[in-house]
C-alpha cells in the first residue's frame, strides 16, 4: 500500500509545531487576472472552455491528460505566483445526454483556489468513455483522496495509484455507477450485510507501520433480507403465535 | 384504565377502606408500558433535529413519561426512526431492532422514514416497514414536534388496548 | 486483533466500531476503531450512510424543484443553502436581485449560521457531559423557529428563498421580532460561555486535544471556522465579498492552535459577530421590491397576466417549466457555516439542470478525521467530532 511518489502518512500528532505562516494571518493578497492566468499556464497547453462564461475554467485535453496533470497540478500548488493551496471538489460530468456535445463522454472539473492569493482556477480534465482513467494526485492533495473515491464511487472514472478505491457513498455491494446518465435513477439495490472495514482498518494500521499477525473476530449479525420476515417463514423453529400476527409485541423473527 | 375504590360494603370491618384498588392485569401493565416508554431515537436526517427540539424543554416529551432516552437498544423500547434510511443503513436498523427487548414499538418519524419521502432514487429505502414492523407513522417534512407528541399519544392508545391473555409465549 | 508494533513488540489491540448509530456521531458516521487500551493507534472512518442522491434527484425536476433538496443538505442552517443556490444560478442568469432582498438574504443567512453553531455547540457540549448548555441553545432556537415560522411557514427545512428573489417578503413586525431574539441570543451564549469557558474539565477535555496544523488543514481543503481554528484567517465574506458583505463591520475569528478547544470557542464567537452583522442589516433594510423585475426569473403580475399576450405566456412558461438559465456551467460559492458551499451547476438550457454539483465543506473535515483520532483517547473522539460540525445530510448529500 504505498502512495504515488513515495510519500507517507502520518498522523497530525507530529506536526503540532505550528506551521502557520504569515500570510495566514493578513490579508488576502490580490490576485492574478484570468489572462495572466492563462499565459501562466500556456506552456500546459491548455484552452480556454467557452461553455464557462462566469468563471475561469482550462481544458486539458483527453489525450495529455494522464501525462500532464500531475506535473499541472503539482504546478499550480508550488508555483509562487499562483500557490493555489486549496483543492476545492473535482465535479464530474457526463455528457452523454447534453445535446450537441463532440467530444469525450466523461470531463472532471478540478476547483482550485489559493488561500494567499485572490485568484481560482478550474481545470476541466476530458476523459474518454472507453479508457476513463486518470492519476490520482492524493500525495499533492490529501483530500483528493476521498474525493476521487467519490468521483469513481458516482462516475466510474478509476485513478490509478490511488491506495483505497473503494465505495464512499453507495453500499459496497452496489454494482454500477449511479451518477451516470445511463444509471436510472430509481433502480435500487439492496445491501445485505454492511462492510466489516477490517481489511481497511488493517491497510492503515500497515501504513503507520504496525505488522498484522492475526485478525479480529467481526460480529456483523446475519444478512437481511427485504421483508422481515417472521420465524416461521424463515425456517426456524415453530413457535406460538400470537393471534394477530403482526401485532404490537408480536415481532421478532 | 379504571380504579375502582372497594366499597365499604365488601370489608364488613371497614378496616381497609380505600387501600385497596381492582383493576384487570392488562390495564396495570399497559399503564405502566405506555407511561414510561424509553425511546430509542435512531436519528438520522432532519427529522432528529425536530426529534431534538421535542425533547427540550418547549415541547417536553417527558410530560408523557417518555423522557428517558437510550442510545442502547437493550434498555429502550420505543425506537423512532426519524430521518432517511438508506440501503447502507437499512442492515444497521435491522439489527438495532433485533438487540431490542421486547416488548418494543416502533414510530416512524418523517416522509423519509415512512416512504422514502421526495428521495425516489437509487440509495434510499422507500418505507422503513420493508425492514421493521411499524406501529405509528408520522407524516410531515419534518413533522412539527406537535406531531411526535401526538404520535406519542397514539402509541399510549395503542399500547392501552393490548391484551396479555391473548398473547401466549414468551417474547410474542 | 494481534499486531507487532515499529519495534516489534507483540501487541493485542482491541477493535471497536463507533456508528452509524450513536449519540455522539451526530449522525449516520462510522468510525472502525484499533484501541491500545484507551488510545486509539488508527482508525478508518466510513460515511454514506445517509446518501440520498440529491445530485441524481435534482436531474429529474426544474430549477425551482432543486430548492427542497438544498434545504436538506445542512439541514441545521437550511436557509444558507438555499441562498447558495439562488445565488449560483443567478449568477448563471447575470441577474442581481434587489437591495431589499440582498438585505434580508444577508440578514437571514447570519441567523441561519446562528442557529447552525448553536447547535454544533451544544451537541458538542452533551457529548462532553455538558447537558445544560442543550437546553439553553435549543430554548433560543425556538425563539428563531418561531421567526420562520411566520415568514415562510416551515422551522427547519424552510426553502425561504426563489431564483430571482424570496419566497415571499418579511411579514410586518419581522425587524422587531429579530432585534428581539438577537438580544436573546446574545443572552444565552453569555451563559452558555459562564458556564463553560473557565471550566476546567471542559478546558482539560478540550485543549490540545487532536490538534490539527495549518498545513494539514489547508491540504485537506478544510474552509471555514475549522480552519480559522488552525491559524488561517479566510472567510469568503471577507476575501471574496458578496452581498455587500465588505461593507458590513465584523471581525472574523482565528484561532492559535488548532485544537478542539478553538473549535469550539471560535463558533461561539462568531455567534456575536453573526449578531451585529443582523444588526447592521436591519438597520439598512429599506421598504422596495424583494424579487427582481428580470422576466426569465420572476412571475409577471397578474393585471398584465390577464391584459397581455406576452405576460401570459410568460407566466404560463415559468409556472410549467420553471426558470431556464443558458447552457454553460458555472461554479459560486458562499461562506455557509461549515466553511465554502459551492455549487457547480451545469446548464444544458433546458428546464431541468443537466448536472448539478455540490461541494460539501464538511467533507473535508470528516476526510482528515481518520488522521486526527490517532493517537488520542477514545474519549477524545466523541469531543473532536462534534466540534468538526458534520451534517450528514451535506455530507453524504
Amino acid at each position: 500500500m504505498t502512495s504515488v511518489g513515495g510519500v507517507p502518512y502520518h498522523s497530525s500528532k507530529n506536526d503540532i509545531v505550528d506551521t502557520a505562516k504569515p500570510w495566514m494571518r493578513e490579508a488576502m493578497k490580490p490576485g492574478l487576472t484570468d489572462e495572466q492566468l492563462v499565459s501562466a499556464l500556456q506552456l500546459f497547453g491548455l484552452r480556454r472552455d467557452t461553455k464557462d462564461r462566469w468563471n475561469l475554467t482550462l481544458v486539458l485535453a483527453a489525450g495529455d491528460a494522464r501525462s500532464k496533470l500531475r506535473d499541472l497540478v503539482s504546478f499550480l500548488r508550488d508555483d509562487q505566483s499562483l500557490r493555489m493551496n486549496t483543492l476545492l471538489d473535482i465535479s464530474a460530468i457526463d455528457y452523454l445526454s447534453y445535446p450537441n456535445h463532440r467530444g469525450p463522454r466523461f470531463a472532471l472539473v478540478y476547483l482550485f483556489k489559493s488561500l494567499e492569493f485572490r485568484h481560482r482556477v478550474m481545470i476541466k480534465v476530458e476523459v474518454e468513455e472507453d479508457d476513463a482513467r486518470l492519476p490520482s494526485i492524493h500525495d499533492l492533495y490529501r483530500i483528493a483522496d476521498w474525493t476521487e473515491r467519490e468521483v469513481w464511487d458516482q462516475m466510474g472514472i478509476v485513478f490509478t495509484g490511488h491506495p483505497n478505491l473503494k465505495r464512499i457513498l453507495n453500499h459496497h455491494e452496489f454494482v454500477g455507477h449511479p451518477l451516470r446518465k445511463d444509471y436510472p435513477c430509481q433502480k435500487r439495490q439492496k445491501l445485505s450485510i454492511n462492510d466489516p472495514m477490517v481489511d481497511q482498518l488493517e491497510a492503515r494500521l500497515r501504513e503507520l507501520g504496525y505488522t498484522v499477525v492475526e485478525s479480529g473476530e467481526v460480529h456483523l449479525g446475519k444478512p437481511i433480507a427485504a421483508k422481515h420476515q417472521s420465524a416461521a417463514e424463515q425456517g426456524q423453529v415453530d413457535r406460538p403465535r400470537a393471534k394477530s400476527e403482526g401485532a404490537i409485541g408480536a415481532g421478532g423473527l | 384504565m379504571t380504579f375502582k375504590p372497594v366499597p365499604a360494603a365488601v370489608t364488613p370491618d371497614n378496616s381497609m377502606g380505600d387501600a385497596f384498588i381492582t383493576t384487570r392485569v392488562d390495564a396495570v401493565i399497559n399503564w405502566g408500558r405506555r407511561n414510561s416508554l424509553w425511546p430509542f431515537p435512531f436519528g438520522t436526517a432532519c427529522c432528529a433535529i425536530e426529534f431534538m427540539g421535542v425533547v427540550s424543554s418547549m415541547f417536553d416529551i417527558s410530560r408523557f413519561g417518555a423522557e428517558l432516552v437510550r442510545f442502547s437498544p437493550r434498555q429502550a423500547d420505543l425506537i423512532i426512526i426519524a430521518g432517511t434510511v438508506t440501503y447502507k443503513q437499512a442492515p444497521v436498523l435491522r439489527r438495532i431492532y433485533e438487540q431490542m427487548c421486547e416488548p418494543k414499538w416502533v414510530i416512524s418519524a418523517g416522509a423519509c422514514a415512512t416512504s422514502g419521502g421526495f428521495y425516489d432514487c437509487y440509495c434510499t429505502v422507500p418505507g422503513i416497514d420493508e425492514i421493521i414492523p411499524v406501529d405509528i407513522y408520522i407524516a410531515g417534512c419534518p413533522p412539527r414536534p406537535e406531531a411526535f407528541l401526538e404520535a406519542i399519544v397514539q402509541l399510549q392508545n395503542k399500547i392501552e388496548r393490548e391484551n396479555r391473555v391473548e398473547q401466549k409465549a414468551v417474547g410474542a | 486483533m494481534k499486531v507487532l508494533t515499529r519495534a516489534n513488540e507483540p501487541q493485542d489491540l482491541m477493535t471497536v466500531n463507533i456508528g452509524p448509530s450513536h449519540p455522539a456521531t451526530h449522525g449516520t458516521l462510522r468510525i472502525f476503531a484499533a484501541l491500545d487500551g484507551e488510545t486509539i493507534e488508527a482508525a478508518a472512518c466510513e460515511m454514506g450512510y445517509l446518501h440520498r442522491g440529491f445530485e441524481k434527484m435534482v436531474e429529474q425536476g426544474t430549477y425551482t424543484m432543486v430548492l427542497p433538496y438544498t434545504d436538506r443538505l445542512n439541514y441545521c442552517s437550511a436557509m444558507i443553502n438555499n441562498i447558495g443556490f439562488c445565488k449560483a444560478v443567478e449568477k448563471m442568469f447575470n441577474v442581481t436581485v434587489p437591495e431589499r432582498c440582498i438585505t434580508l438574504r444577508v440578514v437571514l443567512m447570519e441567523l441561519s449560521r446562528i442557529i447552525d453553531h448553536m447547535v454544533c455547540v451544544c451537541t458538542n457540549l452533551v457529548d462532553l457531559g455538558a447537558l445544560t448548555n442543550f437546553w439553553y441553545f435549543f430554548n433560543t432556537r425556538e425563539e428563531v423557529y418561531k421567526i420562520w415560522e411566520k415568514l415562510c411557514g416551515q422551522r427547519l427545512t424552510n426553502t425561504v428563498t426563489r431564483i430571482g428573489g424570496m419566497y415571499r417578503d418579511a411579514y410586518v413586525g419581522f425587524e422587531d421580532d429579530v432585534r428581539k431574539v438577537l438580544t436573546r441570543i446574545e443572552a444565552s451564549v453569555a451563559e452558555v460561555r459562564g458556564l463553560v469557558e473557565h471550566n476546567k474539565i471542559f478546558i482539560d477535555r478540550t485543549k490540545d486535544v487532536c490538534v490539527v496544523s495549518a498545513a494539514e488543514a489547508i491540504s485537506y481543503g478544510w474552509t471555514g471556522p475549522c480552519l480559522r481554528a488552525s491559524g488561517v484567517d479566510r472567510d469568503l465574506r471577507k476575501d471574496e465579498p458578496y452581498y455587500g458583505y465588505e461593507t458590513y463591520q465584523f471581525d472574523t475569528v482565528v484561532g492559535t492552535t488548532g485544537d478542539t478547544f478553538d473549535r469550539i470557542m471560535i463558533r461561539m464567537y462568531e455567534i456575536l459577530e453573526s449578531v451585529s452583522i443582523c444588526r447592521q442589516g436591519l438597520d439598512r433594510l429599506k421598504p422596495g421590491p424583494v424579487n427582481t423585475a428580470d422576466a426569465r426569473l420572476s412571475l409577471p403580475d397578474r393585471d398584465h397576466v390577464y391584459h397581455d399576450m406576452e405576460a401570459l405566456i410568460n407566466s404560463f412558461k415559468l409556472i410549467y417549466e420553471g426558470v431556464r438559465p443558458p447552457p454553460g456551467e458555472c461554479y459560486d460559492a458562499v461562506e455557509a457555516a461549515n466553511g465554502e458551499l459551492g455549487f457547480h451547476i451545469v446548464s444544458d438550457g433546458g428546464t431541468n439542470p443537466y448536472r448539478i454539483k455540490v461541494r460539501p465543506p464538511c467533507f473535508t473535515q470528516y476526510a482528515a478525521f481518520g488522521g486526527m483520532l490517532e493517537g488520542e483517547m477514545l474519549a477524545d473522539a466523541a469531543a473532536t467530532l462534534g466540534s468538526i460540525n458534520i451534517i450528514a445530510g451535506e455530507l453524504d448529500r
